[in-house]
């Protein structure tokens, strides 16, 4: 039976959807809450929390005690190329932003791989909200649980090694907040190429391992042969590592660090440019190819 | 208004297709190639030049076998995917050029349960998807309570969904479909995996939609399911619609043919050519039933006293006999095998 339905039948045209400036900003928080009920909800957090902070610079320690020698007398080589004696602080410094930037920078990109293995990456993508606030949208709670996570490590040595730190609380935010632009842009073009390529993975722990060898996360970049220190000089952990360690370790003063925060700040254009046009670019040919809804 | 809800013209969707691994001496050959390398071009044609009109108000049932590019079909209409040419309009905009306004206009269910979070309650899920829809929260809370209540999930809405029946859950999918109260609702094979009670729910559901006045496109492979809830089917194969109509004019192209139903037990493929060069035979589907080496015969013709003796003498040949026999109307399915000569399902 043909329909003989009537205008006055029927659902009206428009749906209750109604896009606005405050509907965007209600559509990203809702991203936010979902990957925090998300990160709450499944109890591995825990042990993240609790056993990462100590298990993670805890063999770099090992070593430095069995170099330093009895009575840390092989130390005097390490004071003097790093400036600082206390060197349980220059490694935990080191692994914690080094694990606080690898998941800025990282779970940017793995929040669209994880939504696909969900299975849920497309009912979202369907939906009016700009695709961008889905890989945005999750910043805050990694921002969050990253700091909580530097608590837990804090807390965690002062308790069992009596690591002294002298930090400038202040500049050490400031070093946070101006780093987050570039490993939000390095995220940015990392999730396009989670959107297109299944190798992705290995892809990334290549990149990993080798990013982790040249910023220094527990040695001075003077150790490495020259040609290594000029790569280094270019990657933007080894600028956060650097500048958190004065402003945790030295409590330096903001002015004096202002040209690696400028220097970050730059590469945090440069890199969320980038990141956005690929992006778009790669997103587009997702949905020309297909590849998208594919897990 | 526009006139269609859903107008689609030419479209065309063409995979990139890998090339097929090289074989040799019976086994395959792996070759080694650099990760994100691009393999030379070759197409596969999923979606073939559609074409379709549907009227504002009215089920639309694509019916066609797996593979056939209903779901493509259904994935270029919500713009999770760009034709590759051809045009579609939803609710009067270009899925291309106004993909915003084409995804405040549907209520998209795609097949398979996973597309709602199991980590959240029923409501969170909602509460979630209704932000996303950019539905004002006051509207958005009223509408949840009313879409929980009609689902009859009200009691259950604050458990996470992973503790929910495969029924339930596809009910949240549903309202979540539900909550902007699109016009135009496309629904991917809605009853896929549900058991016999959900599935007929699920149906229900849908009828009662097409009342309170939404369009809906929905495909599937159940050709019971096309002929009991849509006004209009589009047979699709092999990304071609190959009928459209509706299902009693659909039924009515082979009215003049009858069908015959056999059960045959011990039944070998083989004979299937003797059978079908009986004079008067104009096409055969067979079917293995799964026990004691029982076999569904289904077999057209025109004129069923004149072939039956001659089939039955046929069948009942060399320790093979008949054990049930059937004259029917034919269905739905009768057209698609009419048309391609295969069954819907196997
Ligand atoms: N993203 C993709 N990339 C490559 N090929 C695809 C893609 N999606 C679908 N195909 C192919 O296109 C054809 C049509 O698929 P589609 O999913 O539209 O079929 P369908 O009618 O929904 O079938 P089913 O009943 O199995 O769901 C299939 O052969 C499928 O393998
Ligand atoms: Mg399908």
């Amino acid at each position: 039976m043909q329909s003989t339905l009537t205008n006055e039948g029927l659902v009206a045209a428009r749906s209750l959807s109604r896009t606005s400036l405050l509907a965007h900003l209600r559509a990203f928080w809702a991203v936010t809450w979902r990957e925090w009920y998300h990160f709450v909800r499944y109890p591995t957090w825990v042990i993240a929390f609790v056993i990462w902070p100590i298990l993670f610079p805890a063999m770099y320690i090992m070593g430095a005690f069995s170099l330093a020698g009895p009575q840390g007398t092989g130390i005097t080589r390490f004071t003097e190329v790093t400036g600082t004696a206390n060197y349980l602080g220059y490694i935990v410094v080191g692994t914690t932003v080094w694990m606080w930037a690898n998941t800025m920078l990282w779970n940017t990109g793995l929040v669209l791989r994880e939504e696909r293995m969900r299975g849920t990456l497309e009912s979202n993508w369907m939906s009016p909200t700009s695709r961008f606030f889905f890989v945005l949208g999750a910043g805050p709670v990694h921002a969050a649980t990253m700091l909580m996570f530097v608590f837990a490590t804090v807390v965690e040595f002062r308790l069992f090694f009596g690591t002294q730190f002298n930090a400038n609380l202040g500049t050490l935010l400031v070093v946070a907040l101006c780093s987050m632009p570039a490993l939000y842009g390095l995220g940015f073009s990392f999730a396009s190429l989670v959107i297109t390529a299944r190798e992705a993975n290995t892809f990334v722990f290549l990149i990993r391992g080798l990013v982790m060898i040249f910023c220094g996360i527990t040695y001075p970049l003077s150790v490495m042969p020259a040609w290594m220190q000029s790569v280094s000089t270019w990657l933007p952990p080894t600028i956060i590592i650097r500048a958190a360690r004065a402003a945790a370790l030295n409590n330096a003063p903001l002015s004096s660090l202002t040209s690696d925060l400028t220097l970050l700040l730059i590469h945090g254009a440069v890199w969320l440019s980038l990141g956005y046009i690929l992006f778009t670019l790669i997103e587009r040919s997702a949905r020309r190819k297909g590849s998208l809804g594919s897990y | 208004m526009s006139e269609y809800a859903i107008e689609a013209e030419h479209l065309v969707k063409k995979f990139p297709r890998k090339a097929p691994a090289e074989e040799q001496n019976g086994r395959k050959k792996v070759k080694f190639t650099w990760p994100f390398k691009r393999t030379p071009a070759s197409f596969f044609t999923a979606v073939d030049d559609v074409n379709l009109q549907i009227e504002r108000g009215e089920i639309f049932g694509l019916l066609g076998p797996n593979g056939a590019g209903k779901s493509t079909t259904i994935r270029m209409l919500c713009t999770l995917l760009e034709p590759t040419s051809g045009t579609a309009r939803v609710n009067g905009y270009d899925t291309v050029r106004e993909p915003a306004l084409v995804r405040q206009s549907l209520g998209t269910v795609l097949a398979g349960e996973r597309s709602i979070y199991w980590k959240l309650t029923g409501r969170e899920n909602l509460e979630y998807f209704a932000a996303l829809y950019h539905i004002p929260p006051d509207v958005a809370r009223k509408r949840i309570n009313e879409l929980l209540e009609r689902m009859e999930l009200t009691a259950r809405a604050n458990e996470l969904v992973e503790k929910y029946s495969t029924g339930m859950r596809q009910r949240i999918v549903l309202s979540r479909a539900l909550l902007a109260r699109p016009p135009i609702l496309l629904f991917d094979e809605p009853t896929l995996g549900l058991d016999p009670q959900a599935a007929r729910r699920t149906r229900e559901i849908v009828l009662e939609l097409k009342k309170e006045g939404h369009t809906i496109l929905l495909t599937t492979h159940y050709m019971e399911e096309a002929d009991q809830l849509s006004d209009r089917i589009g047979i699709i194969d092999q990304g071609k619609i190959i009928a459209l109509d509706t299902p009693a004019s659909l039924k009515r192209r082979i009215n003049q043919q009858e069908v015959i139903k056999m059960e045959v037990s011990g039944w070998k493929p083989e004979m299937a050519e003797r059978v079908q060069s009986i004079q008067g035979v104009s096409n055969l589907v067979t079917r293995y039933l799964g026990v004691d080496s029982t076999w569904e015969l289904n077999l057209h013709t025109e004129n069923s006293r004149a072939i039956l003796p001659r089939v039955i003498e046929q069948v009942n040949y060399n320790g093979t006999h008949l054990v049930n026999m059937n004259i029917l109307e034919p269905t739905l399915e009768d057209v698609f095998i009419n048309l391609t000569g295969k069954a819907l399902r196997d």
